[in-house]
């Protein structure tokens, strides 16, 4: 049995980027403040004092130009992993990512690769306001070309970072603040798993199924995974049995995975932080009818984010999050047949 | 013979109580000295608590617990 | 150019006014946040940037302007508001999201926006400076009197953003003045480690406009340099860079540890303090006795007791109204 033991989400990020950058001297890491203070949310912990600052560099306050220079570099042979400090910076060099990183495998016929990592914090709960907690699930993963991977815990953390980073096709890593770890943006127990000590992927575009149920299917990502798995077992009791399922990639999206689970419960909600309208939850949604909506005993619901700037103050905003609480009165709504 | 994992007293500077902001480490499960076992936090900094022994390790205060430097937080026997 | 008494004295005062608005901020955000330190919890919840030591950038310069004049400023913002005349009453409650906030808690402290005195602050790095440029773009069309300010900081002069606006002021001839508070640090990342040139003052000549470097981080040599910056706007001579060596006395937000700082380089900061430095320059020069400042002291924190005081018994905002304003 390999040596086990537990991890935050950022302890584990850190860990896979530094066995990969063992074995591969192309892989290299930069972004602002990821060397010497381990990055703000300390994933990138340990990096710089392993690998010294040629491979592990901070940057100007320069998205456009660092972002460019990854999709470069990894044109050029190299595997960059770029930070993003928050999801919501993208706005200043999104040229970089969605018509650079993520059409030029396409122009290129096939013939160059990008294998370029950018990893983002996304999420909201903690009032840092509507330009420092946002998702945007649904702005990445609709645009053609990029991966997107959401890991909910520690291990799957991990795998989908060594995966991301050993893909030959450019990957957006989002990982939740309220997940990382950092104590400081609160606290998810579930988040800290086992993993193991030595390198392993998780295969991209697979879903997982926490926990099994006939009654309903839960879909979601990130912190709406732990928020479901609450209410399952508050539903338990209730006898009504709750399946959750686990995204952990938007691109490619694991369609059969939760058609096969909608079919044998007939129920679906989808649980997703971003905003409600044109996003990851009617992707979802419209996925599952359009294979056969006769499967559904009762129309499907999302609970999302509604489509408003996020507030700072904490009544408006945790009114407006996904909450265990909404998951569980929807459930009970749904199998009163509403 | 058990060995305290204790909150080390020079691990941060002023006088203030710390919180266990994860154990990374399952209860009764086997540990080696020096392994990481435990992350507390002072503010917003983190910092790490190792084992000060191979053993299983019994822990006393739980994730969310407040701390001070000196506190006996596990055991390992 | 030199101030007068009065507006030494007028600047002495909102630097009085900001710098305690910050240490009670700052006591006020521990609440609720001991022995967990989680930024959700507490009186003040979210992130926390404060401005201490910074505070003669902002009334060298808001001397100069009129309730009129458009300011745009960074998630760094309380002491260019304070300058600038933003209600304080209606900001300390935006702070502690209530109702009675600027914006109704739907901003915090990175988003205060105060209509009557035209001010406006954003949180992404760099991004203030082409609204500042469109406010006096929007002046200059209408025909109409005033001019734009954006306040930013060193790291902000390797966005894009920076090097686009000033050379659309520059061509376009806007009134339009980018200040640059240079406190060294990004937060971890100090300003040599990121930026090519030694004075982000000399990158104006790359613009064509005028570049100028402030030293000393004093009230009286921000006033001098700003009103001759100031003036030229209005005079229809176009934009200006002004850079100011200044301090940041507090981490990048509350709960920096701080350890990516050079042993010392904070105690030596704090000798060097902006507010007692000033103060005593009053005093020595009888512009100011001990008996008129600690009235003045004793004046000026009542009014943010006040603000405080506002704050706390107004009451939070009915969840719903989380809808409201998305449009107009």
């Amino acid at each position: 049995m390999s040596a086990t033991k537990k991890l935050t989400i950022a302890r584990a990020m850190a860990e896979s980027i530094s066995l990969e950058m063992r074995v591969d001297p192309k892989v290299f890491v930069m972004g602002e403040d990821i060397a010497k203070l381990g990055g703000v949310f300390g994933n990138t912990r340990g990096l710089l004092a392993e690998f010294g600052d040629q491979r592990v560099r901070d940057t100007p306050i320069s998205e456009t130009a660092f972002m460019g220079a990854g999709v470069g570099a990894a044109m050029d042979g190299m595997r960059p992993v770029v930070e993003l400090m928050f999801v919501d910076f993208f706005g200043v060099c999104f040229d970089a990512i969605y018509n650079m990183m993520a059409k030029n495998i396409y122009f290129s016929g096939g013939n160059m690769h990008v294998p370029m990592v950018i990893m983002a914090s996304t999420g909201a709960g903690y009032s840092d306001g509507g330009q420092h907690s946002q998702c945007l699930y649904g702005t990445f993963a609709h645009l053609p070309g990029m991966k997107v991977v959401v890991p909910s815990n520690a291990y799957d953390a991990k795998g989908l970072m060594t995966a991301a980073i050993r893909d030959n096709s450019p990957v957006i890593y989002l990982f939740h603040k309220g997940l990382q770890g950092m104590g400081w943006l609160g606290n998810e127990p579930a988040a800290i798993n086992q993993v193991p000590e030595e390198s392993y992927e998780l295969e991209i575009g697979k879903a997982k199924t926490v926990v099994e149920g006939s009654d309903i299917s839960i879909v979601s990502l990130g912190v709406g995974v732990h928020h479901a798995l609450k209410a399952a077992k508050e539903l338990e009791k209730q006898n009504i049995s709750v399946e959750v399922i686990d995204l952990r990639s938007l691109v490619p999206l694991d369609r059969e995975h939760i058609i096969a689970s909608v079919k044998k419960t007939g129920r679906l909600i989808v649980v997703d932080e971003d905003y409600h309208s044109f996003g990851v939850s009617g992707e979802i949604i419209a996925s599952v009818i359009e294979r056969d909506h006769n499967m559904f005993k009762t129309p499907p619901s999302r609970i999302t984010f509604p489509d408003i700037p996020i507030p700072f103050t904490r009544p408006m905003e945790q009114w407006a999050l996904p909450s265990t609480e909404k998951i569980i009165n929807e459930c009970l709504a749904m199998m009163e047949g509403k | 013979m058990t060995q305290p994992i204790i909150v080390p007293m020079d691990l941060w500077e002023e006088d203030v109580e710390a919180v266990i902001s994860a154990w990374l480490v399952d209860n009764d499960s086997g540990v080696t000295a020096g392994q990481l076992v435990a992350e507390v936090m002072v503010e917003k900094i983190q910092y790490e608590i190792h084992s000060t022994a191979d053993g299983i390790i019994s822990i006393i205060s739980e994730a969310d617990d407040v701390v001070n430097k000196g506190s006996i937080i596990a055991e390992v026997s | 150019m030199l101030p007068t008494n009065s507006q030494r004295i007028s600047m002495y005062r909102n630097m009085l006014i900001s710098r305690y608005m910050e240490e009670r901020i700052e006591s006020i955000y521990m609440e609720g946040k001991k022995p967990v330190f989680n930024m959700a919890n507490g009186t003040i919840p979210g992130e926390m940037h404060l401005s201490n030591g910074q505070e003669p950038c902002a009334v060298g310069v808001c001397a100069h302007l009129e309730a009129e004049d458009v300011v745009t400023a960074t998630h760094r913002p309380h002491h260019i508001a304070v300058a600038k005349g933003v209600n304080l009453n209606k900001m300390m409650a935006e702070i502690f999201g209530k109702k009675t906030g600027l914006s109704g808690g739907r901003g915090g402290h990175m988003h205060l926006f105060d209509k009557d005195v035209n001010f406006s602050c954003s949180g992404i790095v760099g991004q203030g400076m082409g609204p500042a440029a469109g406010a006096a773009l929007s002046r200059k069309l209408q025909n109409k009197s005033g001019i734009a300010v954006a306040f930013i900081g060193e790291g902000a002069a390797n966005q894009g953003a920076f090097h686009e606006a000033l050379n659309l002021a520059s061509v376009w001839n806007l009134p339009v003045i980018i200040v640059i508070e240079d406190n060294d640090w990004g937060i971890s990342v100090a300003k040599s480690a990121s930026t090519a040139v030694a004075k982000n003052s000399d990158r104006a000549a790359a613009y064509n406009m005028p570049g100028i470097h402030i030293e000393h981080n004093c009230p009286d040599k921000v006033f001098s340099a700003a009103k001759e910056a100031i003036d030229r706007a209005r005079n229809g001579d176009g934009p200006t860079l002004i850079e100011i060596k200044t301090s940041r006395l507090a981490g990048h937000f509350m709960g920096d540890a701080e350890e990516y700082r050079p042993k010392g380089e904070k105690s030596q900061l704090l000798q060097e303090d902006p507010i007692p430095i000033y103060r005593q320059k009053l005093i020595d020069a009888n512009i100011i006795t001990l008996d008129y400042d600690l009235a003045l002291v004793a004046e000026t924190q009542q009014l943010i007791e006040q603000a405080i005081t506002f704050a706390r018994d107004s009451e939070y905002p009915a969840p719903e109204e989380a809808m409201l304003h998305v449009f107009a």
